[in-house]
């Protein structure tokens, strides 16, 4: 077997994992903490990387800058989403068929919205570092992914810190593991479901940025995105954090071992093979115990 | 099975025989084909959309890879037809093998899958249907990423037009009596409580497990039907035209547009969506009609989250209560 290309497909499929691990966090808090199963979360981040792509072209500012703005953006907006069609059906009984459907419909408006803004051209963002690479003997690094991966480790670092540090933050998690139970103690609903759904969009929101500084997108895109971050909810298992990072990483070494050695028709059977065994086996994630 | 035949002579009876008469001799009249093939897609939609709604209208198990058992149906079928190089005549048989093969898959992906329950099955199904597209690309004695080509027949396209019309309608009568003597059925009543409580349900000796993959089954087969007869009527199958994703989730809006768990909601739901996306496609630009459909999505479920059916029953009862 040749060493340097085993441990290149390991470096780039880690890397690749810490961003669908930022994607897949906010997926994973809106379902754990609103029962929510947000469709169209894909593609915020999407939007999200569009956002940079202008920035970048239109006003040549660095992703990694133009990120701050979008996100603050994409967090008030994920805030009205929320209140405007959200927190409507939060009654409803089969709110999680609901809100499949729902965030479903969105999904279609965005992504139409977005081909008619864009049109269905693929677009990669090219910052100027672009096209660069670190090397470290046979193995080369490209800058972007390295950026993006960076992206990732403070972005989810952040959201960890939000929930474990902050009052607020405190307030989700506490609505997370018993709702009423929380609501008793004086703890508004839907004021932290509002911000649980927004800090979830943002989220997503950077981890677009990241994975198009990476590979190439269109708004066609978020299903594809959507499927891995599936994958690594439910195999982290719905509501862990540290467990949907830790599922992001695994998945991309997974695939990134696939890449090199699986011909390419192959590696979405896999992925969706891996996703239906684990559905099977163990529907809560395999770094959980118990339910 | 005695409620399939009505108790009595009803007017709700005499209408729904006047319309089937005559949308059956409609073929005779020649009109223009494209009418026939317009009601054609609307059969075919109300056959998937009643089928879909055995499994998730009325045990609230969401299948988002139902297309997966149509795109089965079509392919055995096309593979048979065009290997063997059979005539017109043996569709229906060949169709019929093709849903039998559905069901079979259907028996088998069931019994582990139905196991999850509420978005772990939506999730499970749709990665069903996308590994069955993939294989299909992929295996090549199914022609791969190209499709099939169906043997061309001897026949003129207006006879084959209105066969394949006749039969799809046929299909759908025989679909609609099917869920309507499930509705009315013990089945029926089982299935609706294991929507409403799997568990309470099961406590009540309901056995839940068993009926579910029944209902599953029956749900992939006439698909599977549907899908034999549409392999025919378009003589050249592709994995991206049989294995459509939109498909799957079309034939979900469908039913809950028009209220699953109800024979009538769904027959509701796919003939007016249909009609809804025919004028769509026809007069709006296909982004802008996506953009409207998505309103639709979120339109349904945020003011009619029990379906149009249940919308207008309750406002006709609440009319005849008035009057009184």
């Amino acid at each position: 077997m040749n060493f340097s290309l085993l441990l290149q497909s390991l470096i780039s499929g880690l890397l690749m994992g810490g961003i669908y691990a930022l994607l897949g966090v906010g997926f994973s808090l809106t379902w754990g903490v609103l029962r929510v199963i947000n469709i169209a979360h894909a593609s915020f981040g999407i939007l999200a990387a569009y956002g940079a792509y202008w920035a970048l072209t239109l006003l040549h500012v660095d992703p990694v800058l133009s990120l701050l703005p979008i996100v603050g953006l994409l967090f008030f907006m994920g805030m009205g989403i929320h209140k405007a069609i959200i927190q409507p059906i939060t009654r409803a009984r089969e709110i999680m068929v609901a809100s499949m459907v729902l965030t479903f419909g969105l999904a279609i408006i965005l992504e139409n919205t977005m081909l008619v803004i864009w049109s269905p051209d693929p677009r990669v963002l090219t910052p100027s570092y672009a096209g660069r690479a670190i090397l470290l003997g046979d193995i080369g690094i490209p800058m972007t992914h390295l950026v993006g991966f960076g992206l990732s480790l403070v972005g989810i670092l952040l959201i960890s810190l939000f929930l474990h540090k902050t009052h607020i933050g405190k307030a989700v998690q506490a609505t997370w593991q018993e709702p009423e139970g929380a609501a008793l103690v004086g703890i508004d609903l839907h004021r932290v479901s509002r911000i649980a759904f927004g800090l979830a969009i943002s989220a997503a929101g950077a981890g677009g940025i990241a994975m198009a500084m990476m590979y190439a997108f269109d708004p066609a895109m978020h299903n594809l995105w959507l499927i891995f971050v599936f994958l690594v909810v439910i195999v982290g298992g719905v509501g862990s954090v540290f467990g949907t990072a830790l599922a992001g990483l695994l998945i991309g070494i997974i695939t990134g071992l696939c890449m090199a050695w699986v011909p390419y028709h192959w590696i979405n059977a896999i992925t969706f093979g891996i996703l239906m065994i684990v559905l099977l086996i163990r529907p809560h994630g395999i770094f959980r115990t118990g339910v | 099975m005695r409620s399939i035949w009505p108790g009595r002579i009803t007017g709700g009876w005499i209408v729904s025989v006047i319309i089937l008469c005559s949308l059956g001799i409609l073929p005779l009249l020649s009109p223009k084909v494209y009418f026939l093939s317009l009601l054609y897609m609307v059969f075919l939609y109300v056959v998937l959309a009643e089928s879909w709604n055995l499994i998730g209208g009325f045990a609230g198990y969401l299948s988002f890879g139902h297309v997966a058992f149509f795109g089965i149906g079509a392919y055995t079928t096309a593979f048979l037809m065009s290997t063997f190089h059979l005539p017109v005549a043996s569709v229906l048989p060949i169709s019929l093998l093709g849903g039998l093969v559905s069901a079979a898959v259907a028996l088998v992906v069931g019994y582990p899958c139905l196991r999850l329950r509420g978005p772990y099955f939506a999730v499970i199904t749709l990665c069903f249907a996308f590994v069955v597209q993939i294989l299909v690309e992929n295996l090549p004695f199914f022609g791969g990423v190209e499709g099939l080509w169906l043997t061309p027949t001897k026949e003129t396209v207006a006879f084959q037009r209105a066969l394949y019309y006749e039969l799809m309608m046929g299909l759908m009568v025989v679909v609609l009596l099917v869920v309507r003597g499930i509705e009315h059925s013990r089945l029926g009543a089982g299935l609706i409580a294991i929507r409403e409580d799997e568990d309470v349900a099961q406590c009540l000796g309901i056995p839940a497990p068993r009926i579910k993959l029944l209902a599953f089954v029956l749900s992939a087969f006439f698909p599977g039907v549907a899908g034999g007869f549409h392999a025919c009527y378009l003589t050249y199958i592709s994995p991206v035209i049989v294995f459509d994703v939109m498909i799957s989730i079309l034939i979900v809006l469908m039913t809950l547009l028009g209220g699953g768990g109800s024979w009538a909601g769904a027959l509701l739901g796919a003939v007016s969506l249909s009609f809804v996306n025919e004028f769509l496609t026809t007069f709006v630009r296909a982004e802008i009609a996506r953009i409207l459909y998505g309103m639709l999505f979120i339109g349904v479920i945020l003011f009619l989250p029990n379906g149009l059916w249940e919308f207008i029953r309750n406002a006709s009862f609440k009319r005849a209560h008035a009057e009184r």
